[in-house]
C-alpha cells in the first residue's frame, strides 16, 4: 500500500473530524442527537457560495461569516424552540431536529436549486510533493484548520468562564440553573457553536468536493461515524476518531474500489455505535 | 372486563373491514384499486413502526431497510426461482426478520437516541449494499417478472391481507398482557425490569415483528412497481413517511396511523406530488409542530374534542346545569 492513500486518507479524517466536533458538543451537552447537523455543514457552504458568487470572496474568507451566519440562525432555533422540547421525555427533541432538516433542505433547494454546486479556490485542485508523497492541498488546509478548532474548542470549554458554565450545564442542569447559569442560553450558545463548526466543515467540503441540498445525509452520518468512534465529550477523542475514519475510507477505497467506501463507513460506525457506545477513544472510567 | 370488551369489538371490527377489502376489490376502477394498495401498503409500514416506537418506545429510523429486504427477496425469488408470488411475499417477511434478529445483536444493545441513529445506520448500509450488489442489478435494480406478479385485484387483496395482518398485530399488542408488559418497559425500564419483565425477549419480539410486517409490505411494493432499486425501495423516505404517518395520527394507538396515513397522504404526499420543495417544507413543519405541540397526535385530539360532546350526551337532560 502506498504512503499515498495513508496521507490522503488521515487529511481528509480532518475535515470528518470537524463535522464530528459539533455533533459531539451538542450531545455532550444537551443530550440530543442533531439530525440536522448535516444541513447546517451545507448551510455553511452555501452560505460561502453566496459570497464566493456574489462577492468574489475567496473560500477561507468568506469561511468566518458562513460560521458566522449559521451560529445566528441555529441559536434562536434552540433558544425558542428546541430547549423547550427537552422537558418533554423521549424522543421528541429528535424528532423536531428531523423535522428541521427538511425545513432546510427545502429552504436550500428553493434558494439555491438542485443543481451540484462546488466552491473554487486556487488550491481546489493543487497538490504539492512531500518526502515523495503526493498531498492534495485542500485538504491539507482543512486539517490545519481541523486542528486549529479543535484546539480553540478545548480551550474554551476548559479555560473560560462561558466553558466552565456549558460544562456546568452539561454535568446538572438543574443545579447549574440554580447556581444562576441562564441554561437555556448556554444550549442555545452550544448549538451556535456547534453550528459554527459544522459550516466550518461545510466551506472546505464545498472546495474540496460539490454539494447538493439534499447531501445533509451522509454527512451527518459521518459525524456520527465519527462520535460513535470518538466517545462522546473529547475533543481528542473526535480527531482521532476522524482520522481512523479517514483512514478507513481511504484503504477500502484502495482495496475495494470507490463504490463500497460509504458501505465500510457506515458499517464500521453501526458496528462501533452497537459494541462501543463510549467510543474508543474514551476510558470508560471517565464517563 | 371492558377491556377485553374493547378487544372483541376491536378484532371484530377489523375482520369485517378486511373481509369487505376483500369483498370490494374487484369491483373496483383500476385507479382506485392502485391507490388502495398504496394506501394499505404505508398503513402496514406506519402500523410496524407504531409497534415499535408507539407501543414498545423505540424509536427506528429504519424501516426502509425492511422495505428493501422483502422488496428485494420478493424480485429475486420470482426472478431466479419457480416459487408463487404468495410464497414470494411469505419469504419476504422471513428474509426481513431473519436480518431484522441479526441486526438485533448489536441494535438492542443500544437505548434511546442511540438505537435511532443505529437503525438509521443499518438503513442506509443496506442501500450501500444494495448499490453495490451487481447480481442484484446494481443502482439500476432489477425488474420482477411481470407475469408472474399479481395485479389489480389480485395485488389489492393482498395488500388487505397484509395489511391486516399488520392491524392484528398492532390490536394484539394493544388490548394483550404482553402489550400492557411493552408499555411498561416503555415507560420505565428498571422498574418493569424489576417486576420480571424479560426486557430483551420483549424488545427482541416487538423489533422482529415489526420487521417481518415491513418486508411483507416491501413485497407488495416490489410487485406494484415491478421493479425494484436502492434509491427507490431504500430510500430514507420510507422511514420518514412511517414516522409522519404514524406520529400525525397518534403513535401508542391502534386508530392512529390509519387517520395519519390517510391525511398524510392525502394532505401531502398527493397533493404536493410536484412540489418537491414545498413538499419537504410542509412535512419537516408537520413534524415540528406535532412533536410540540400535539405530541399524542390528531386522534387526541379528535377524543379530547368529543370529549364535552360525549359527557353532554351522557347527562340527564337538565337545564338546571351551569353552563
Amino acid at each position: 500500500m502506498s504512503a499515498d492513500v495513508l496521507v490522503a486518507g488521515l487529511l481528509s479524517g480532518g475535515l470528518y473530524a470537524l463535522i464530528g466536533l459539533g455533533i459531539s458538543l451538542v450531545f455532550g451537552v444537551l443530550k440530543v442527537m442533531n439530525l440536522m447537523h448535516g444541513e447546517l455543514v451545507l448551510g455553511g457552504a452555501y452560505l460561502a457560495a453566496l459570497l464566493v458568487g456574489s462577492a468574489g470572496f475567496d473560500p477561507l474568507v468568506a469561511l468566518p461569516f458562513a460560521m458566522l451566519g449559521v451560529a445566528l440562525i441555529a441559536y434562536p432555533l434552540q433558544r425558542y424552540l428546541l430547549t423547550g422540547l427537552l422537558r418533554a421525555n423521549g424522543s421528541a427533541p429528535m424528532v423536531a431536529t428531523f423535522g428541521l432538516s427538511l425545513v432546510a433542505q427545502a429552504a436550500l433547494q428553493a434558494a439555491f436549486g438542485t443543481d451540484p454546486r462546488a466552491l473554487s479556490a486556487p488550491y481546489a485542485q493543487a497538490g504539492f510533493t512531500v518526502l515523495g508523497v503526493r498531498v492534495q492541498a485542500v485538504y491539507a488546509i482543512s486539517f490545519a484548520l481541523t486542528v486549529v478548532l479543535c484546539g480553540v474548542t478545548h480551550l474554551v470549554l476548559s479555560r473560560t468562564r462561558a466553558g466552565s458554565a456549558v460544562r456546568a450545564a452539561a454535568a446538572d442542569p438543574t443545579t447549574a440553573s440554580m447556581l444562576g447559569i441562564n441554561v437555556g442560553r448556554v444550549y442555545a450558545l452550544t448549538l451556535a457553536g456547534s453550528a459554527a463548526l459544522a459550516a466550518a466543515a461545510g466551506v472546505m467540503t464545498g472546495v474540496a468536493q460539490s454539494f447538493t441540498p439534499s447531501a445533509g445525509l451522509p454527512l451527518l452520518l459521518t459525524g456520527f461515524a465519527v462520535m460513535a468512534l470518538a466517545g462522546i465529550g473529547s475533543v481528542g477523542g473526535v480527531l482521532l476518531g476522524g482520522i481512523t475514519l479517514g483512514l478507513l475510507q481511504s484503504l477500502s477505497t484502495a482495496y475495494f474500489g470507490g463504490g463500497w467506501r460509504n458501505f465500510v463507513v457506515y458499517t464500521v460506525f453501526f458496528l462501533a455505535l452497537s459494541f462501543r457506545p463510549t467510543g474508543l477513544f474514551r476510558r470508560v472510567a471517565h464517563a | 372486563m371492558t377491556g377485553r370488551k374493547d378487544a372483541t369489538t376491536a378484532g371484530a371490527a377489523l375482520l369485517v373491514a378486511a373481509v369487505v377489502g376483500l369483498a370490494v376489490a374487484p369491483g373496483l376502477e383500476p385507479g382506485v384499486q392502485d391507490l388502495g394498495t398504496t394506501l394499505l401498503v404505508y398503513l402496514t409500514v406506519a402500523q410496524a413502526w407504531n409497534i415499535l416506537a408507539g407501543f414498545a418506545g423505540q424509536v427506528s429510523l429504519g424501516a426502509a431497510a425492511f422495505v428493501a429486504t422483502g422488496a428485494y427477496t420478493a424480485g429475486l425469488a420470482l426472478a431466479h426461482t419457480s416459487i408463487g408470488w404468495a410464497a414470494a411475499v411469505a419469504l419476504a417477511g422471513a428474509i426481513a426478520g431473519l436480518i431484522a434478529a441479526m441486526l438485533a445483536v448489536p441494535l438492542l444493545r443500544l437505548r434511546g437516541d442511540y438505537f435511532t441513529i443505529g437503525t438509521l445506520a443499518a438503513s442506509i448500509a443496506v442501500q450501500a449494499l444494495l448499490t453495490n450488489w451487481n447480481w442484484a442489478g446494481g443502482a439500476s435494480g432489477l425488474t420482477l417478472p411481470i407475469d408472474r406478479i399479481p395485479a389489480g385485484t389480485t395485488l389489492l387483496r393482498l395488500a388487505v391481507v397484509v395489511a391486516a395482518a399488520a392491524m392484528g398485530l398492532t390490536a394484539y399488542v394493544r388490548y394483550s398482557a404482553f402489550g400492557l408488559r411493552l408499555g411498561a418497559l416503555r415507560d420505565n425500564e428498571p422498574a418493569a425490569a424489576g417486576l420480571g419483565v424479560a426486557v430483551y425477549g420483549h424488545r427482541f419480539a416487538t423489533w422482529v415483528g415489526s420487521s417481518v410486517l415491513t418486508g411483507m409490505a416491501g413485497a407488495v411494493v416490489a410487485y406494484q412497481y415491478v421493479a425494484v432499486s436502492p434509491s427507490g425501495v431504500a430510500s430514507v423516505n420510507w422511514s420518514l413517511d412511517a414516522v409522519l404517518m404514524a406520529l400525525v395520527g397518534g403513535a401508542g394507538s391502534l386508530i392512529g396511523p390509519v387517520l395519519g396515513t390517510t391525511i398524510v397522504y392525502y394532505g401531502l404526499t398527493r397533493m404536493l406530488e410536484d412540489f418537491q420543495v414545498l413538499s419537504l417544507l410542509v412535512e419537516g413543519t408537520l413534524l415540528v409542530l406535532i412533536v410540540r405541540f400535539a405530541p399524542a397526535g390528531v386522534l387526541a385530539l379528535l377524543t379530547r374534542a368529543a370529549r364535552p360532546l360525549r359527557r353532554a350526551a351522557t347527562l340527564p337532560a337538565a337545564g338546571t346545569e351551569p353552563a
